[in-house]
């Protein structure tokens, strides 16, 4: 590649680094800045004094703890759920052949068109039907079959993408069908478990209508909900609104960089030379 | 995605045992029943999730949209059928039509900027050094990882009337008509800066699927490529794009499902204001359903927006199986 062109990729990647991570940087500036540097006309593109008053203030509202711990359990659970439903799921539609297998494809296909914002009526129907409508229960299992389609989905295409030819490689050494496939496929496929948990875990922090629907109690509100009644309840309080939404982004952060060194691939590249 | 050497689906004629003899010269000693048992036993959890906490409400939404079913039916535990009279109502409304159009326009929006800026954003990321790819992935997860609210939320900030930084930055820059610009002041302005915030959200999944996609393809084919003299360009649509295609397809396939229902962020920013002019078809079958407590009513929207999806979709659908034909 020419000097050149490799300056302006640069660049053009800086650019698109800046604009992706502006308001990030927006909400957090915004959220140690005192009040009176909030609401100002004055240009304030960097903050020049700091408080950490708008977190304290946030984490020290009556219920925090309670909303953190409900987000982690309907979080936790769903993704777990549709991690190993998915993977059982995805074996089979990969690397079997057996009676209705496009049937199978088509109804994951069908449960990923269902639009869940959609469903809102009858699945409140549903869920008041088993007395679950007020219950945290039903988050998790809402949570965990609106993952689940892509889920296996994803799962799938990464086990079409790891060739045959390395279990049957390994069949032929001598191991089973299944040794091959936990000793060869399975550990290729961290990258599509990583991608799917990722996946997984920020769609279900991160809904708010179903939680917003459903859970009618507020000991049963998850962090979404809180985050919106904060907004509502301090009306144009940006800066603690700022630094809600900044401890409420720290987890999904802390669990990006733990398996950021997973996400890129391509470790199959060379393994079937001939 | 797949450079599958497994063969094309066989005919239907084939008996499943017979296309595994086929298959695999050296037969497995295990024998056949429970080789024909596994796949159902490993798809059993993944199945019955599915039809229970999706097939079941698909069927009741279809079922309430003939119904009326308000507060005080819900309560009584009364079922009263009323035929096509929801729907007669709804399709009768001009409204309707107006919205729809607004929402396919809003789609299409979507799903175009989240799949172009996904496509020069993966492959600016494939072409650029180490320390800048490394800043734009932690660019495009910090955007990723934003939860919906707290974006939606930052956005109203930034294009705040008074003290938005977007605002201020123009006023700077020289162009005052931009002091205490409104930019939620007119229905087409508000969903222009919700497509905004969607493709800022949607992006980054697009970019880490199709870069992802670009590190499957052997640095060999490009290599041959190079070798048989191929430029830049004819190695983009001889090597790369054939084994990207199945991918940006997918993607494709996904914003549209995602973009066409979205209801958090429409209703956050202006509750489908001003004066319903940010309404999508979601956004009206809340408004139906939840906040006006006419289930039947909501339940005919939400039927209509599947059949509307399924319209806008079936392409695509047609489009995945007869790629999934070659490729499995």
């Amino acid at each position: 590649m020419s000097r050149t062109k490799r300056i302006s990729v640069s660049v053009a990647g800086l650019a698109v680094a800046v604009v992706f991570a502006f308001p990030t940087y927006w909400m957090i500036s915004s959220a140690v800045k005192p009040r009176g540097d909030i609401i100002t006309t004055s240009y304030d593109l960097f903050p020049v004094h700091l408080t950490f008053s708008h977190f304290v203030d946030a984490v020290e509202k009556p219920g925090f703890g309670i909303y953190l711990r409900n987000s982690l359990m309907v979080t936790l659970g769903a993704l777990a759920c549709a991690l190993v439903a998915g993977l059982l799921a995805a074996i089979p539609l990969s690397r079997m052949r057996f009676r209705g297998k496009r049937g199978f494809l088509m109804l994951v296909l069908c449960a990923q068109l269902a639009p869940f914002e959609a469903l809102l009526i009858p699945m409140y129907l549903l869920m008041r039907q088993f007395n679950l409508d007020t219950k945290l229960t039903s988050l998790l299992l809402i949570y965990f079959v609106s993952t689940l389609p892509f889920t296996v989905w994803t799962l799938r295409g990464f086990i079409n993408g790891i060739p045959a030819d390395l279990e049957e490689a390994a069949q032929v050494d001598g191991a089973g069908r299944w040794g091959a496939f936990w000793r060869v496929t399975f550990p290729l496929l961290g990258p599509g478990l990583v991608a799917t948990s990722v996946y997984a875990f920020i769609t279900a922090w991160n809904e708010f209508l179903y939680a917003f629907v459903l859970m009618q109690d507020s000991s049963h509100y998850t962090l979404p909900v809180w985050l919106a009644t904060f907004q509502t309840a301090f009306g144009t309080d940006w800066g603690g609104s700022m630094a809600a939404s900044t401890l409420f982004t720290i987890p999904v952060l802390v669990f990006f960089l733990v398996v950021q060194r997973n996400l890129v691939g391509g470790m199959t590249a060379g393994a079937v030379k001939g | 995605m797949s450079v599958d050497t497994n063969a094309v689906l066989p005919g239907r004629n084939t008996t499943p045992a017979a296309r595994d003899q086929r298959r695999r010269p050296a037969p497995s000693r295990r024998p056949r029943a429970r080789r024909q048992v596994l796949p159902y036993l490993l798809l059993a959890p993944a199945v019955l999730a599915i039809l229970a906490l999706l097939g079941y409400p698909v069927v009741t939404v279809v079922i309430t949209s003939f119904q009326q079913l308000d507060l005080g039916q819900l309560v009584r535990h009364e079922t009263v059928w009323v035929g096509f009279a929801n729907y007669r109502e709804i399709l009768s409304d001009p409204d309707f039509w107006t919205i729809t159009v607004r929402t396919l326009v809003f789609t299409a929006a979507c799903v175009a900027s989240i799949v172009l800026g996904g496509l020069v954003t993966a492959q600016l990321m494939r072409h650029a050094g180490k320390v800048v790819r490394m800043i734009m992935q932690i660019a495009l997860l910090l955007a990723w990882a934003m939860p919906v609210i707290s974006a939606t939320t930052v956005f109203q900030w930034i294009f705040d009337q008074n003290y938005g930084i977007l605002n201020k930055t123009l006023v700077a820059l020289g162009l005052h008509g931009f002091t205490g610009y409104d930019w939620f002041s007119t229905g087409p302005s508000t969903l222009t800066i919700i497509v905004i915030l969607l493709a800022w959200q949607g992006i980054p999944f697009a970019a880490f699927t199709i870069y992802a996609g670009l590190l499957t393809i052997p640095a060999d084919l490009y290599e041959a490529a190079s070798i048989d003299g191929a430029k830049p360009r004819q190695a983009f649509g001889a090597v790369t794009w054939p084994a990207l295609k199945p991918i940006v397809m997918i993607t494709v396939f996904l914003e549209i499902l995602w973009d066409f229902k979205v209801l958090t962020q429409v209703w956050v920013i202006r509750n489908g204001g001003p004066d319903g002019g940010s309404t999508t078809l979601s956004v009206l079958q809340y408004l139906d359903g939840i906040s006006g407590h006419h289930y039947g009513v909501a339940a005919a929207v939400s039927v209509l927006m599947i059949l509307i999806i399924i319209a806008v979709t079936a392409q695509y659908i047609r489009l995945l199986v007869r790629a999934q034909e070659v490729e499995i």
